[in-house]
């Protein structure tokens, strides 16, 4: 009968059947203690099928959409493929290979670490001045910030498109303002000369880039309390001393956050590359994002399976960098605790 | 509630991404071999064709009246996809890939594709009035491996066009007929200042192996001569010596090596450039524009000999797939109508492919220059599937040529040419 009290007491204890068949979680068995915890829990635990059943359309679309490409993608790195596109036969590890002892991959990953540093580098601190400025009151405020948006509102394409007819040599506005404030006597050729081309592209990185970068800002120098500033300011701290020693140190997630993903925004970014590059032959100015495109599709070697062996290695970089930011994420998590 | 409607929209991408990857994924990607035999499967009744954008005017205005016109004729449906050039190569590349080809295919290149036997060559498709009718050489070009496969749909033909108020400025009483009065003349231009550019040399990556045609044409140039390649050849060599010579002399407009074809057209149209290679749909722009006074001439030749074009046509290939021939050769017996192929090529603003095209054309007063070389032009050795590779490897390196040593460069492409691209 001791068994029998034990189950009846167990039921009533636990009268969520949901619960009963659910995890062997201790904590919901004792409803002695009134956690606020423990209840939390209880109301969210569900049968392991409904959860699934729930689950499901974010798993489709994880299976659809991020493994089935994956696999595909990594399919096709392991074929041999005809110009037309058209699989031959199976190429084993050989795609990877021709990828490593391509001449120019030297060439691809430099400017790639340039191109990402490069704009990453300067939009943060263009960023950090324009979302001081933008913080303080002053009139027209609101029209300010809404023009900041708008290069993140306009399309990449759109964006690059204007600045190759900006920069254009014969009739480029940046070009006639350059001369006719007699700057320079002949036009830059900002897209054709190898020693601008990367300038010139990084600009363009920049300037869209920025955008998001002030936004994340102003919401980082908005989380600041002002009695801290007030206590530095009645201790006496200068401005700068107080920039320096308070202001950054507390924009440090905000800072992290935006440096994190931006060198993936960056680095992934094919658009201006493509768009600004595409006069010039070869690899000169390529990243490893437009480099494996053009394996695929314009140059002499037009391999898919080559292209997506570059592929594969492009999403091992990314993932190194996406780890990193996991990691940040977490110790957000613990130093907000 | 507001879970409820969140997991609605989470289910309704999850089912839209499911329905992505299938598309993506199709039947797979087989090996070699998978497009088909042609005579198999039930018939079809619907094929598709994907078509390149010529215009955006027109084009797609076409073939929508043409599907409408080939069903009524023929029962078959006609679905079209009309793709840009910037695009095409992407997504013909991606439907093999998946082994979706379409039935029809437009496209500027076809010996690839004969040689991985996913085409129908005439015999099945093509029916025997049409194939007579078809301009020689562009038979001749369509030819792989002794069946004809690449079917002209359009043909254009380069020209010489000057600048008419620039010449007259600069003291040039007609256009030059050897390099060295081109030569001669674009020195004169450029004298002139404010920006004018004697020659618009376009060697940047879109297109150069046509501009580098035009040139090793005229100087008694090809690339590959009875089945040989000849692009290092001691005339080619010369041909882009002197191209590199216009360049250092500061002849041209700026960098050269990295100047695409629409943005030399681009300066011709703004009216600072004196010459430029050009062909009917530039001619088209100008006239609609009537901002620059413009004159139309054979090529010059390097020894005053007789001018040479070079001649351009893209392709509609047919698509070995179960069932679909005769719908395919319905498609084809219609298009060479002298209504229907002759409306498209006169709206495109380009050159007719047939000898029956050619005498339709023949009032057209502006085209006569074009029409009077077409049936003599000299293509690119489209017939050769390793040319598909070649004209990629040109586009890329030509340009370097300007900076560095021509004979090196093509040195580097025979080279290319002979491992088969």
């Amino acid at each position: 009968m001791r068994f029998a009290s034990a189950m009846t007491e167990r039921t009533t204890v636990t009268p969520d059947p949901a619960a009963a068949a659910g995890s062997g979680d201790p904590g919901s068995r004792m409803p002695s203690r009134p956690s606020r915890r423990r209840r939390a829990g209880r109301i969210g635990q569900v049968h392991p099928l409904v959860a699934l059943l729930w689950l499901a359309p974010a798993l489709a679309l994880i299976l659809g959409v991020v493994l089935y490409p994956a696999i595909k993608l990594f399919d096709a790195s392991r074929g041999e493929y005809s110009i037309t596109g058209l699989r031959k036969g199976d190429a084993g590890w050989d795609n990877y290979a021709k990828v490593l002892a391509h001449p120019d991959l030297g060439t691809v990953l430099l400017n790639t670490v340039v191109w990402v540093v490069a704009v990453v580098a300067v939009t943060i601190v263009i960023g950090l001045a324009l979302a001081q400025f933008l913080v303080k009151p002053f009139p027209g405020r609101r029209f300010v910030r809404w023009a900041v948006i708008i290069p993140w509102a306009a399309s990449l394409i759109i964006t690059s498109q204007l600045f190759v007819l900006l920069y254009d040599y014969n009739y480029g506005i940046i070009n006639h303002v350059l001369q006719g404030l007699h700057l320079i006597s002949t036009p830059i050729d900002f897209l054709g000369n190898d020693s601008w081309t990367m300038f010139s592209m990084v600009v363009v990185g920049v300037f869209v880039s920025l955008p998001f970068t002030i936004f994340v800002f102003i919401a980082g120098l908005g989380a600041i309390p002002d009695d801290v500033m007030e206590a530095a300011t009645v201790d006496g701290a200068s401005p700068w001393q107080r920039y320096w020693n308070i202001t950054l140190p507390l924009m440090r997630p905000a800072l992290m956050i935006a440096t994190v993903l931006n060198v993936i925004y960056v680095f992934n970014s094919f658009p201006i590359i493509y768009t600004l590059n595409d006069r010039n032959p070869g690899y000169l100015h390529d990243t490893t994002i437009t480099f494996m495109y053009k394996l695929a599709f314009k140059s002499q070697e037009k391999d898919v399976g080559m292209s997506a062996a570059a592929g594969i290695f492009n999403v091992l970089l990314i993932l190194v960098v996406v780890a990193i930011y996991l990691k940040i994420i977490n110790w957000r998590e613990e130093t907000s605790r | 509630m507001r879970s409820m409607k969140n997991s609605v929209v989470v289910a309704g991408l999850a089912i839209a991404g499911l329905a992505l990857g299938a598309c993506g994924g199709g039947t797979g990607a087989g090996n070699a071999g998978g497009a088909g035999g042609s005579t198999g499967g039930e018939e079809v009744k619907t094929i598709k064709l994907v078509a390149a954008e010529y215009s955006k005017d027109h084009t797609k205005a076409f073939w929508d009246a043409f599907a409408k016109a080939y069903k009524e004729k023929t029962g078959y449906t006609l679905e079209v996809q009309v793709v840009s050039w910037d695009n095409i190569d992407q997504q013909s590349s991606t439907m093999i890939q998946n082994n979706q080809a379409p039935d029809i295919l437009n496209l500027n290149a076809y010996a690839s594709y004969a040689k991985d036997g996913l085409l129908y060559d005439s015999d099945a498709v093509l029916p025997a009035s049409v194939k007579s009718d078809i301009l020689d050489t562009f038979v001749k070009y369509g030819t792989y491996d002794g069946k004809f496969y690449g079917f002209p749909d359009l043909s254009s033909a380069r020209a010489f066009f000057y600048n008419k108020a620039l010449f007259k400025q600069a003291g040039i009483n007609e256009p030059p007929k050897t390099w060295a009065e081109l030569e001669a003349d674009a020195k004169k231009i450029t004298a002139l200042g404010g920006g004018n550019v004697g020659y618009a040399l376009p060697l940047g990556p879109e297109e150069s192996q046509g501009e580098f045609s035009m040139w090793l044409f005229n100087n008694g140039g090809t690339w590959k001569d009875g089945g040989k390649w000849t692009i290092n050849s001691d005339k080619n060599v010369e041909t882009l010596a002197f191209l590199k010579k216009l360049t250092d002399a500061k002849l041209t407009q700026n960098n050269p090596a990295r100047t695409n074809r629409a943005d030399a057209f681009d300066l011709f149209k703004s009216g600072k450039a004196g010459m430029v290679i050009g062909f009917s749909p530039l001619a088209a722009d100008l006239d609609k524009d009537k901002k620059v006074d413009y004159g139309v001439a054979p090529f010059p030749t390097n020894d005053g000999s007789e001018s040479k074009t070079f001649g351009v046509t893209d392709y509609l290939m047919a698509f070995k797939k179960p069932g679909n021939e005769k719908a395919v050769k319905a498609f084809y017996e219609l298009y060479y109508q002298p209504d229907q192929v002759n409306t498209f090529i006169k709206a495109e603003g380009f050159l007719p492919v047939t000898k029956s095209g050619v005498e339709a054309f023949a009032g057209e007063t502006k085209l006569k220059v074009y029409l009077d070389t077409l049936p003599n032009a000299q293509l690119t050795p489209t017939d050769d599937p390793t040319w598909d590779k070649v004209k990629l490897a040109v586009q890329q390196n030509l340009g370097a040529a300007m900076t560095g040593d021509p004979k090196a460069v093509l040195d580097k492409l025979q080279q290319t040419a002979e491992n088969g691209g």
